[in-house]
């Protein structure tokens, strides 16, 4: 059991150690130290994973009703396991990437110690213990959304915390109803708010349950309150952004989980005001994400688009509260992950390589960069959602579960809307594939030289492209596992 | 009798005595003296706390020999015995901390006098805490008042000469109203025994006369003691006194002085009014907006501010308002969370203002923001102990400004017509919080190219870094264990009625 408490104390301070100590005179040196940290990481989470069973494991009280305690459970594991993939390829692909950049020692600190952060979020077995580690989120990934310190990137980052914040304060202020209204702010499949309490203040409690999902949705970038992802992710450098925009954002995601379906249950929220003001937000901003995405020009904000409307895929399956839809939101957190970090990367590198950053530069990039062109066009399949990429599997979830849902009207027009959403996702996606491939009879192939970069950058790309496509090919196994909880929880 | 129950009496008189021989002392001297005293009240207060949680009842203690009715009383609590001890440990970290740079801000001639106020201000402080009598604790504000005019003028030059006649100005109106209140209530009830008050101000109230006065005299002494204190209204001589005074000086009166009137405050309305007619009347009303619109104001205030120390200074208007906030709920659950918040918040600015003073040190002693850009480089230590200090502040879980907030939130949740106008000005203010402190350390962050000045290590500030850490230590501990901390409020708040 006490791994748990390693996994999430090692990279924390890991992270604290780097930030403190001198700079390092030899770069290897300090390559060395984050390359062992994140595998030693690695393997803590491992074993947490393995060895913990059902126990839970208190680590303090800041008050008398509020434990610190963490646990591990099926929702901790998938989350767990994403983020460390996410992490160590980023991580490594930042070896190369950061060499152009200042600031390197903090850079990793942070990184760290944000890593050591969304390890003990999956593991937090209460709400306040939930809480605590947001805030720190916040406080934490905002040193690598300004870390070049320009004007824009400070404005960004407290564009980002002033987000962040209202968001959260709007979560505390669920968690002190829930608090005097639930018996109990532990974590457990199906709900804690007892019937009597449900029926007594119903109405109060959809309220909160609301404040509370806008309040978390700040982080999943969901409409109204998503306006700091596409300035905050962008300016970031690239391997931070990957973390940003496929294992952060989903902080918020898990949030939404723990409050909706393990506070206060699905059954309560089923059928109320709180279920559809949620599902037309989630739609509104898949829809909103997607246009947005389609017009803008510059690579890296494109992407961060993008994932304002990938990440309400999610949430609209979430809100859906039906097995399959559930399903699909699961698998789609994993593969959104996967190719939103691949994605990142791949703008990442062609930053490094070329300095290019608007779409319409990168005419011919796929002769320049073949490998990580293919790798960028395989996942951009899998998140428009083309078989037999992951990206596939986990929106026919998404598309059947609301069509079985029985909703009125969305139970058709929740389909329709991530249809449009997907072709609208091609649209955005391609261009570059398209152009970079075939640039067409005008393009000076005197100037061309082959700019692939090195394996640092190619290995976590390609890792992230098996994975996504793997999801798609043997969903089986994974769709078993999934149902095991959501059984439990829907 | 056992002989601790003189330890009260002998703090207050210990501190006194310390203050007259220090007028006859070089600064160096007067300076170990006060080192001194301020550690023996500390274990006297420490030894008077586990006496009297060890019996598990207040203690009077008869002043002379008159009895009851003439006599002069003190009586010691459980929270009375607790905040002796918290005040006196924040004043000694506070000296400490503000000690190197005290060579600068006085001349060397007058050092003893600082020391005088000192002693003096710790010792009215000591009284306002403890004693039973209400005329007592008009002569000792008024000391208070004397004193603290002094901490903030004894740095000579214009704006502090300014400062401190605004100051005494404010204050003196404040005690004024006070002074009235009194009078109004001697005239009611004809006692100026607290517990003998209290008695025949629940006669009057049960027999319905005298329904005005009795709210006048509310009035006069709330308003009074929350002019002192800076409410929101009547905040407008704050910054000046604690942006320009000197560090220690700010530190005293931020987390002190002012709480002192509060905890005095909150003796009247338990043991002089008694707190069911102090929450009848419509002031109690009064005393929760003009808190509200004090976080608000506040930070809005702050947020426009473009020097650090006058930032953080308008930042205690908000807090202030904070506290005013949890009195204002009318609950013993919003009292306890103000309680708390006076523990928290007196903890917290003093840090905030001795950190930022080793960083304005590290930038050619410029207070705007622009100049303090990379301070934390500069001087490690103190970076670090303002971030702590601001995340506090913000009401980050792990630190003591976030139980304070989950205390009133828990308090507000209970209270059902000011419930949401206190959670959403909690939350307004936690963000308008987050904002100026945040920045703040953001730009303390930000690296320079060419740093153009010098750079402080630990060997150059040992006394200085070890204040520090104790102080972040202090905000942990509250923030981390705080159930002991909030059953021991709770225990005192019983003990007062």
């Amino acid at each position: 059991m006490y791994y748990m408490i390693l996994a999430i104390l090692f990279p924390i301070l890991a992270g604290t150690y780097l930030l403190v100590r001198k700079e390092m005179k030899n770069r290897r040196n300090l390559l060395i130290t984050v390359g062992a940290a994140l595998i030693i990481t690695t393997a803590l989470v491992a074993a947490a994973l393995c060895f913990s069973g059902n126990g839970m494991l208190t680590l303090f009280s800041l008050t008398d009703k509020l434990p610190i305690i963490f646990k591990v459970d099926e929702i901790s594991v998938i989350f767990s396991v994403m983020t460390v993939i996410i992490f160590v390829c980023a991580g490594f692909f930042s070896f190369e990437y950061m060499k152009h950049e200042e600031k390197e020692k903090r850079y990793y600190g942070f990184y760290m110690i944000v890593f050591g952060i969304l390890i003990a979020l999956c593991f937090a077995g209460n709400l306040i213990t939930f809480y605590l580690f947001f805030e720190m989120l916040t406080l934490s990934s905002m040193p690598l959304v300004l870390h070049n310190g320009s004007r824009e990137a400070i404005l960004a980052g407290l564009k980002y915390l002033f987000y962040s914040l209202c968001g959260a304060y709007m979560a505390l202020f669920g968690l002190y109803f829930i608090e005097r209204y639930g018996n109990t702010l532990t974590f457990s499949p199906g709900g804690v708010i007892s019937a009597a309490a449900a029926a007594e203040h119903g109405g109060i409690l959809l309220g909160v349950a609301m404040a509370m999902l806008l309040g978390f949705g700040v982080k999943a970038g969901m409409f109204p309150m998503h306006a700091w992802l596409p300035t905050a992710h962008p300016v970031a450098p690239a391997p931070a952004s990957a973390v940003l925009s496929a294992v952060i954002v989903k902080a918020g995601i898990l949030a939404i989980v723990r409050v909706v379906y393990y506070i206060f249950g699905a059954s309560f929220l089923r059928g109320t005001w709180v279920q559809t003001a949620w599902m037309v937000l989630a739609l509104i901003t898949v829809f909103m994400g997607s246009m947005l995405a389609y017009r803008e020009p510059v690579l890296k904000k494109r992407l961060a688009y993008s994932t304002v409307s990938q990440l309400s895929y999610i949430l609209f399956g979430l809100a859906v509260m039906d097995t399959g839809s559930v399903t699909g939101s699961l698998l789609h957190v994993l593969s959104h992950g996967f190719i939103k970090s691949a994605l990142f990367l791949c703008a990442g590198a062609i930053i490094y390589m070329t300095g290019k950053t608007r779409v319409e530069e990168l005419r011919g990039i796929g002769k320049e960069m073949p490998l990580l062109m293919w790798c960028y066009t395989i996942v951009s399949l899998g998140l428009i959602g083309i078989p037999p990429t992951g990206g596939f599997v986990s929106k026919w979830y998404l598309a059947e579960g609301a069509l079985s849902s029985g909703i009125p009207v969305f139970d058709w027009l929740g389909p329709v809307i991530l249809l449009v959403s997907a072709l609208l996702t091609a649209g955005y996606l391609l261009p570059v594939t398209i152009q970079g491939f075939f640039p067409g009879a005008d393009y000076d192939y005197r100037t061309f030289q082959k700019k692939e970069p090195s394996w640092f950058m190619t290995i976590p790309v390609l890792i992230l492209t098996v994975l996504s496509v793997f999801i798609g090919l043997f969903p089986n196994g994974l769709v078993n596992y999934l149902m095991q909880i959501i059984e439990k929880i829907v | 009798m056992d002989f601790v129950q003189n330890f009260p009496a002998i703090s207050i008189l210990l501190c006194l005595f310390a203050g007259i021989i220090s007028s006859g002392l070089k600064g160096k001297v007067a300076k170990h003296v006060n080192t001194v005293l301020i550690l023996i009240v500390t274990v006297l207060s420490a030894s008077t706390l586990l006496y009297v949680l060890d019996t598990g009842e207040a203690f009077v203690y008869v002043m002379g020999k008159f009895p009851a009715p003439w006599g002069n009383e003190i009586r010691a609590g459980v929270l009375e015995a607790f905040m002796a001890l918290f005040f006196c440990i924040i004043m000694l970290l506070s000296m400490f901390g503000g000690r190197k740079k005290l060579v600068d801000e006085v001349e060397e001639s007058k050092t003893f006098l600082y020391y005088v106020l000192t002693n003096l201000l710790l010792s009215s402080l000591l009284a306002l805490v403890y004693t039973n009598d209400l005329f007592t604790a008009y002569v000792f504000v008024e000391i208070n008042t004397i004193a603290a005019c002094g901490l903030i003028m004894i740095r000579q030059n214009g704006r502090t000469i300014e400062a401190a006649a605004r100051y005494m100005i404010m204050s003196l109106l404040g005690s004024g109203l006070l002074l009235m209140g009194i009078c109004m209530l001697y005239d009611l009830t004809g006692h100026l025994l607290m517990s003998n008050i209290k008695e025949q101000v629940a006669l009057i109230a049960a027999s319905g006369e005298y329904r005005i006065p009795l709210l006048v005299t509310i009035a006069l002494m709330s308003i009074g003691l929350s002019i002192k204190s800076a409410l929101f209204p009547f905040h407008a001589w704050l910054p000046d006194a604690y942006g320009y005074s000197t560090v220690s000086s700010a530190a005293i009166l931020s987390s002190l002085v002012s709480k002192g009137y509060i905890f005095l405050l909150i003796k009247i309305i338990y043991r002089v009014i008694g707190f069911d007619i102090f929450g009848a009347s419509k002031i109690i009303n009064v005393l929760f907006i003009f808190g509200l619109m004090g976080m608000i104001f506040g930070s809005l205030s702050a947020i426009k501010e473009n020097d650090i120390r006058r930032m953080i200074a308008f930042s205690s208007v908000a807090q202030i308002g904070y506290i005013y906030m949890g009195i204002g709920m009318g609950t013993q659950a919003g009292m306890a969370a103000s309680v708390f918040h006076i523990l928290s918040h007196a903890a917290t600015k003093s840090l905030l203002f001795i950190a930022a003073i080793g960083l304005t040190d590290v930038s050619a002693g410029s207070r705007k923001f622009i100049d303090l850009t990379g301070a934390a480089y500069r001087n490690k230590w103190a970076g670090v102990a303002f971030t702590v200090g601001s995340l506090s502040m913000v009401g980050v879980p792990l630190f003591s400004g976030f139980i304070s907030k989950l205390l009133f939130a828990q308090a507000a949740v209970q209270v059902n017509g000011k419930m949401l106008p206190a959670l959403i000005v909690l939350g307004i203010s936690t963000v308008l919080n987050a904002i100026y402190f945040m920045k703040t350390v953001i730009r303390i962050y930000t690296p320079v190219e060419e740093d153009r000045h010098s750079s402080v290590t630990f060997k150059d500030m040992r006394l200085y870094a070890v204040t520090l850490v104790c102080f972040i230590v202090l905000n942990v501990v509250l923030g981390v264990s705080s159930q002991p901390i909030v059953d021991l409020i709770g225990q005192g708040l019983a003990m007062f009625s």
